[in-house]
Order: C-alpha cells, then structure tokens, then sequence
C-alpha cells in the first residue's frame, strides 16, 4: 500500500518551504559524512580563530561524543547564537573576500550543520570578558538561550549523538574503532598542515595522540613519522622549489620508498589538505620512468599560492580546488618534483637495507676471506675457476698496461675520499658488483645500473638532437570525437614540433602524415587518441616523449652489459663513478633499485658482533 | 596398408612441405603431415589453418589410404637415412611404422579425417602465367610488406589484376614496392586481393626452383596456385588496400641518374654513423653528385660522395638508409634513376631498363 500511496504522492503535492532543520539535515549530508568530518570543520574553525593548542577528546569513535577545545580568540556572546546559524561567518564579508579566501572555512555551514545532526554546546571567552558563555543547541530551535558558563579564553565546542535524528546515517557508520581510526588519521593529517600548532587526541579518556607546538622544524619529523611511517624521512628527498609566486615544500619518497597504495600522499595548499587530480598527475608525471610498474610515490608536500589563484568554493568538504592557472601550477609541479628525484645521487641520501635479522647468516659467511684482500692478488692467483690460464695472463698484462689507473682500494681508503659507491670489489655471479665505500659494502646490479646510465645518455642525446619526422606515404586516417578533432586542431603546432603531424579532414576526423622517426611501425592510431585524451584531461600531455622513452629504454636495455657478463674491476669502477654522475641512478628503467648499501652495523648483527 | 617408396621421392616433397607447418602448435595434428597414397601417387599436405601446400610424387604401389605422422619427425628420419635407401611403409591405424635396411621407426599417427580440410571455393577468376613472373613479382616487392601493422592490409602482398595486366604491390606505409607485367590470356576481369604475408614469402620461396607455366585459381576467400608438382593456397586477408595509385608521382622535377653499385657502397658506408633506430641518412644532391651524410646521436659523423647525372636544381633530402637500400638493392640495372617532385614529397625509384617494377621511398625529415 504505501508503494502506491508514494508513487501517487507527486502529483498531489504543492511546493512549500523546507523547515530550516530540514535544510541543515540536508546541508550537513554534504558536509558531515563520519564523526571524523566533525573534527575536520571544528579544527579548522579552531586553526581561523588562532589557536596555539588544540585538544580533541573523543567518545566512542566519535558517535557519542567529540570535545574539541582549542585556545583560539573567542566568540563574542552577542556572536554566539549567529555562529550557530545557518550562512553566519565571521571569515568573509563580501565578495572579494571569497575570492580569495586565506581561512580554512567560509561557507558558514559547519556549526549549523553539526547541530542539525547533533547535540551541540557551543562555550566561548574572548579575551576582554571576565567569563564565558554557553548556547546548546539540536537544530530546531530559532531563539538561543545564552548562559554564563566558567571557561578559560578559546573556544569548546561539544557535539554529542551524533546522527540521532537522522538514523539513515546512523546505520551507515562502521565500528567504533574504524570511526576513531580515521579521526586520527584526519588529526595527524591535520597537525601536519600546521606544525605551529600543538594537539592532544584522547579516546575513550586514553590519550592517543600529544604533539606539542613548534615554530622550528625539530618537530616535525616526529609528526611525519607518526603519520608515513618512522623511514619515510630516511627514504625521503627534501624539497624546496620556489618560482613565479609558487612555493613548494616538503618530502618526497624515493622511487624505491613507494607503495602499492595510494595512501601516503600528503599535500597541501595553503595549510588545506587536499586531493586534485591536477597534482596527482604532476605528481605521477614527475615519477614517470623511476617508479616500479603500478606502485604509488609517498609524499608529504606543501604548495604556497595567492589565495586569490585558488578557488576552493568548488568542493563542499573543500578536498578539491581549482587553480586559477591550472596549467603552470602542474608544470610548477612537475618540474620542481622531476629535478628533485633526478638529482637524487648515491651519497647525498643513502638508500640502507636493514639486514635481515640472525637466523640466517651462513651465505655471508660462507664468503671466502679473499674478499677482503688486495684484488690484484686473487686476479693473478688461480683461485678463480673460470680463469684458463691464457686469461690470467692477458690480466697480468693489463695490469702492467694500467698500473696506475687501478688504485688499490685498501691503500686508498687511507689516503683519499672515497666516491659514494666505493671501490668494486668483486663481480659475483656475473650479476653484482660488490663494493665497498666508507659506510661498508655496496652491492650493485651491474646491468641495470649501466641500463639506466645507457638510457640517460640517450634521452640526453635524443632531446638535443631535435626531433626527425617520417612523413607516411600512406597516411593515417583517425575517427575522432568532434571535440577530439578541434582538439587536435588547436594543438596541431604543439604535436608538429614532437614530430606528429596532423590535418583535419572532416568533421571527425584527422590525416596523420608523418610520425616521429624513432616511433615508426608503433600504433601511431592509438599514441595520437591517447595524447589527445591526456590534452582533454590535463592541458598537457607527456604521452609522446613516454612512447619515446619507451623505445629508448629499450634500446638501452639491448645496449647495455648482459647479466652473466664478467666484467673486470676498472669497468666495475668506471660504472661506480657513472651511476654518481647520472641523474636517477638510484633506479634501472623499469624502477627497481640498483643499488643498496649494506653498513658495517648491518654487517655486524649479521655476525652478532659487539653484543 | 602397405607401400614402398623411395628417399629422394619423399624427402623432397616433404622439405617443402614443412614449410608451412608451424613449429610449435596448440592443435597436434597442425603438426602432422597428411600423406593419401593412391594408384602409384602420393600427395603430402601440409597446412598452418591460413596457408595449405599440396605436393604430389611418383610411387610404386596399387595400394591406397589416407594418414597423418608428425611431419617434422618424419622429415627427419628421411634426412639422417642413406641415400637411395627405400623405405616401407606399414600403415595402422594408431601406429605407423617404417623400415629401411636395418632401420626401423614407429611413428605415432593421428587419423586422416580429423585433418583440417582447406576449403577452396568456386573460381571466379583463372588465369595461367609463367612461374617466373610470379616469382619475380613476389621478389620485387616483398620486401616493403609490413609487418605486424595495425593496418592488417598492409601486412601482405595485393595483387591485382585488370585489362590482362597483372600488378603486385606491397607498402609497410613508408615506402610501396609496385610490380606490373602483361599476361597473355588473362581473362577480362578486374580483381583485387591481398596475400597474407606468411602465405607471400612461402610462395616466393616455392617458386624459386620452378620453371614452366603456373595456374592461378582467386576464389572468393582464397587463392590456389598450382605450378609444377605443387598446389599451393592460401586464404586472403580481407579489407580494401589503400589507394596506392595516388601516392604514385606523376611529375618529378629533379632526376637523378646514379650507379647503383657506387651509392649502395656509399649508403651502406655513411648508415654505419647514422642513427642505429631509424638510420637518418641526408642525401645533398648537387651539380653532378650526391653528397651523403649521416650524425649519430653521439655527434660521430660519416660523408661521403657519388658522381651522378643530376638534372633540376641542387636540394637536399634525408632518408631511411634501410629504405633506400631495400629499394637500390631490388634493382638489376647497374644504374638507378630517382625522382623528385620536392623535398618533402616521396622520391621514385626506377631500373633504367626494366620498367615492370617502381619504388617509391618516403623522405625523412632529420
């Protein structure tokens, strides 16, 4: 019966005005989605109104109660029933200050929001009154009933129940602790945006969380290890880039330091977390060829912008914002990420592989002790089994040919500073060199380390060479959308500087009539609608040189030492002292590490030594 | 069953039948060789699903029946036995085996009428034409078929015929090989098909050692050739060719006459310091000679000069040294005529005393 009675309801019903607590409800589904998007609106009221310390208490995850009580300025008593109405700030006043909004907040919808689903006690003091005052509120009342209540200067906002009116919700909520995990993640995330400002998280009255306030960076790594993991600021690079107004800070994990989720990436614009599809895309682009297949970089950044090149009205939780020049923006990002990974060099930042604990220590101990001797010696004796005797005489040879480029490691150590990767030692299995340096042993995939340098050389080569193109003899006719084909007008010179020239033959379609020479015989179909989508998406598309850095990559895959390949120790030397010199040397093409250092301490509990 | 035949009468048929049998197969009787034994005759085919080749040898014998062994297998026991040794056959049903002298095998064998049988259709066109031709047509311009393009048409030979005139092309999209000659008694019907490329270079390489006349059969989905003691059919690929006619130059302004020999030397010389990936070569044609030129990426650089007999102004024009040298190299005349119509339009290549075949080579940009 009630089926009916409401598909029959429409056409019986006059339009009338919503009840405001109906409104609320309505506007807090946007806004208040979890407990943890409670203490999201309430900390950043906390961060407007100045506060120094922020204490955050929940209650069992959040769902009976949230205290937040921060230090901030206060609330006037005549402000406080407006605080709690809907459209009410004391953020912004006109126009021009939406335009570029420097707060957190603006909408004016937080308060009323929560108390449309919530119980909600609103104290305040300013600084000049000699007590503080109290308004509670559910939603449904218009007149404000002011108490004096006993509180020091800041602000407390109390919000119990949440959802007992709207049990919709309700049922949506998860566990207690899941509830509460994401709280703290949010906290932690939220402390990261201002390490000026201390915390205090307790759940359940168990203190979870104190951060204390700090204007100088000693702090910070404790805050970031809380949230990345205690490594992340070992395996991270530190960058500061600023240009043309844009400023950009923070870490970066190395492409060896990624993840198989995108769940560690931070950033920041203007103190406000956000998650743009533009940044990620920098982002992304900037890892492009040192990350490992699908895995995701771990960054913790922080993008400072004229507030008035940044709409953030575009996203009710304000998770999304719109760069007024979406274009530089990325390409800010992209380069300033790009020159930081690339110049990531052995040395700077070491890349330590903690050694695997004690059970099993034999395969390094099963190590001949004539590792640890002068090389010329076990070269010249016939301890090496692959050695026939004509080789070992053409060794003697070389060595009598270059007596002084090959230094003696030992002799070295002593006598000048040793480079980054050290000196080789040995070449085992034909795969790893082995090396020491001052911290201990290095080990080196020897082919995928001279891949990445064979592919930087050519990369460098290919780009100053400037750009051949095969005209076809036989063009290429694209199917397009109408949009993808004016597209493809309007970037036409764009694409015939990379090589791909292009006509428009109708409607829908364009004549593809020369290629880049190197990418002849590729699905040129494909690379076109591919770049062009990248074009419809971000404004920009790195889909070409990919194609071409595949196609490199491969030739220096090819032109490169094979593993299996002996390789004696002046080229194991020369190969150290290029991968110092190549830019992303830390990883072969296809992402994966060349190189990790294995430390005497490593060493040490290896053999339980100096326990 | 029982027969008698000799090494050579097998071994022969059977290497150009393994041919077209793929080496690693997902079916196991694609691995078989089908051998019909009837009336003092014995037709071995063989079949990869796309090609079929049939050959027929003399026997001894009124015996007749149908079975497939493991090609590959049995052509390999015929190698390694001696000359002029006959073998026996004692077919079974699940078991073949085989003597010769003291040598004795026993093959597994798959049923005959589980044998993919290749359908071959009505003819809708017949036309004879010398062996020769076809081979020749198939070696001036197979070389330009692409391979494993995503414009599947490409990946093939078109043939075409019309007016009594039988033309073969092929293009990978950067460069077009064109074969044309006249064939007495062709019928009057213009039709045009593309030959998969696999099914191009068997045939080239079949025809190589056959002289005398060749049938040609089109059918709707397929094309048989009989020539010799062979039927060789293929199935063709569907789609249209692209309008090759239209990229033909009509109208050159700057031609160039040159040895073949001295500018292949050159090329091949001046490619050595070119780009290892698309082997950029520029080639500045002057008063009376070529200058070639090639850089790699390494800055090494090559040069390099031929006389030649240049009519038209002085320009220069880069190009793919492998495109130009599968062309020069296609040539039989010891000089070499190229056309220009300018230096981004494609340049055609001519055999000073053959006009049955023409190449046409796009320009690169470098």
């Amino acid at each position: 019966m009630s089926g009916v009675e409401l598909l029959s309801a429409p056409l019986r019903m006059r339009i009338r005005r919503l009840p405001p607590q109906l409104i609320n409800q309505i506007a807090a589904g946007e806004v208040i989605e979890r407990p943890a998007s409670v203490v999201k609106e309430l900390v950043e009221n906390a961060f407007d109104a100045g506060a120094r310390h922020v204490e955050v208490d929940v209650e069992q995850g959040g769902v009976r109660l949230i205290r937040i009580r921060d230090d901030g300025c206060g609330i006037d008593r005549e402000d406080l029933g407006l605080a709690l109405s809907r459209h009410a700030t004391s953020k912004i006043a006109s126009l021009e200050d939406l335009e570029r909004v420097a707060s957190m907040g603006f909408r004016g919808e937080a308060l009323p929001s929560i108390s449309a689903v919530a119980r909600l006690t609103l104290t305040s003091r300013t600084a000049d009154v000699p007590c503080g005052w109290q308004v509670s509120a559910d939603g449904s009342e218009s007149d404000f009933d002011i108490q004096p209540a006993q509180h020091a200067q800041g602000t407390t906002v109390e919000v119990r129940d949440l959802f007992y009116n709207t049990p919709a919700r309700r049922k949506f909520l998860r566990a207690e602790k899941t509830e509460f995990g994401h709280i703290q993640t949010l906290v932690q995330r939220m402390a990261l945006a201002r390490f000026d400002v201390g915390f205090r998280l307790r759940h359940n009255q168990r203190e979870v969380l104190r951060l204390q306030p700090d204007a100088e960076e000693g702090g910070r790594p404790e805050r970031i290890g809380a949230l990345c993991g205690p490594d992340f600021l070992e395996q991270a690079l530190r960058v500061e880039f600023e240009a043309s107004g844009l400023r950009l800070h923070g870490w970066v994990g190395l492409p060896t330091f990624s993840r198989s989720q995108a769940d560690l990436q931070f950033f920041y614009v203007n103190h406000r977390p956000i998650r743009d599809k533009l940044v990620g895309h920098a982002i992304r682009q900037a890892y492009q060829d040192v990350l490992y297949h699908q895995r995701q970089p771990v960054y913790v950044l922080y993008l400072e912008i004229d507030p008035a090149l940044v709409d953030v009205n575009a996203h009710p939780a304000k998770l999304e914002v719109r760069f007024r020049e979406g274009r530089m923006v990325h390409d800010f990002l992209f380069s300033a990420l790009h020159r930081a990974i690339a110049g990531h060099r052995p040395g700077r930042t070491a890349s330590v592989v903690a050694a695997p604990a004690t059970e099993n220590p034999a395969p390094l101990a099963e190590q001949p002790q004539q590792s640890q001797q002068p090389l010329f010696r076990v070269a010249e004796t016939p301890q090496r089994p692959y050695l026939s005797s004509g080789d070992s005489e053409t060794l003697g040879d070389l060595r009598r040919l270059y007596p002084a480029s090959l230094p003696n490691p030992t002799e070295t150590r002593a006598e000048q500073e040793i480079p980054p990767l050290g000196y080789a030692l040995a070449h085992l299995k034909g795969v790893y060199i082995l090396a020491e340096n001052a911290q201990g042993l290095i080990l080196v995939d020897g082919h995928a380390a001279h891949e990445r340098i064979t592919y930087e050389r050519m990369k460098r080569q290919y780009q100053a060479g400037g750009i051949a193109s095969q005209p076809l003899l036989l063009p290429v006719r694209i199917r397009l959308s109408r949009a993808d084909a004016d597209l493809a007008e309007e970037y036409g010179e764009h694409l015939a500087r990379l090589g791909i020239e292009l006509r428009r033959t109708g409607e829908g379609s364009v004549l593809v009539r020369s290629v880049p020479a190197l990418l002849e015989g590729s699905d040129v179909e494909r690379l076109v609608r591919d770049t062009l989508a990248d074009l419809r998406e971000h404004g920009s598309s790195g889909r070409l040189q990919e194609t071409l850095n595949t196609v490199l990559a491969s030739m220096a895959c090819h032109g490169s030492v094979r593993a299996g390949r002996k390789l004696t120790v002046p080229e194991m030397n020369a190969l150290l002292r290029e991968m110092e010199a190549t830019e992303r040397a830390g990883q072969c093409n296809h992402g994966r590490p060349t190189w990790v250092q294995l430390d005497t301490q490593a060493l040490d509990r290896l053999f339980l030594r100096g326990r | 069953m029982k027969f008698r035949i000799l090494r050579e009468d097998l071994l022969l048929p059977l290497q150009q039948v393994i041919g077209v049998i793929e080496r690693r197969q997902t079916l196991p009787i694609l691995s078989n060789v089908l051998i019909e034994v009837e009336a003092g005759r014995m037709e071995l085919a063989g079949t990869d699903l796309e090609v079929q080749l049939v050959a027929n040898t003399d026997m001894e014998g009124k015996e007749s029946g149908r079975f497939t062994v493991p090609a590959r297998k049995l052509m390999d026991i015929c190698r390694l036995l001696p000359e002029g040794g006959e073998l026996a056959f004692d077919v079974k049903p699940e078991r073949v085996s085989l003597q010769c002298g003291k040598s004795r095998f026993i093959l597994g064998a798959l049923p005959a009428e589980n044998y993919p049988n290749f359908e071959h259709g009505d003819p809708e066109a017949v036309f004879d034409c010398e062996a020769q031709l076809l081979r020749r047509a198939i070696e001036k311009t197979a070389f330009a078929m692409a391979q494993q393009d995503v414009r599947y048409y490409l990946n093939g030979l078109l043939l075409e015929i019309r007016q009594g005139r039988i033309r073969a092309v092929a293009s990978d999209g950067h460069r077009l090989a064109l074969f044309e000659d006249v064939v007495d008694g062709m019928p009057d019907v213009a039709r045009q098909i593309i030959i998969p490329r696999k099914g191009v270079l068997e045939l080239g390489r079949l025809l190589a050692r056959v002289e005398g006349s060749a049938s040609v059969r089109i059918s709707a989905n397929n094309v048989r050739i009989l020539f010799g003691t062979f039927s060789f059919a293929v199935k063709l690929v569907e789609g249209r060719y692209p309008d090759y006619e239209r990229v033909i130059p009509k109208t050159a302004c700057r031609v160039v006459v040159v040895d073949r020999h001295e500018l292949r030397g050159a090329l091949t010389r001046v490619a050595v310091l070119s780009n290892e990936k698309f082997k950029g070569v520029s080639l500045e044609i002057g008063e009376g000679l070529i200058r070639l030129r090639a850089q790699n990426p390494e800055h090494e650089e090559a040069e390099d000069e031929v006389p030649a007999d240049v009519s038209g102004e002085a320009f220069a024009v880069g190009f793919n040294a492998s495109y130009l040298l599968d062309a020069i190299n296609a040539v039989a005349s010891d000089a070499v005529r190229m056309s220009f119509t300018d230096a981004n339009g494609s340049c055609l290549i001519e055999d000073l005393s053959d006009s049955r075949y023409r190449f046409i080579v796009m320009p690169m940009r470098l």
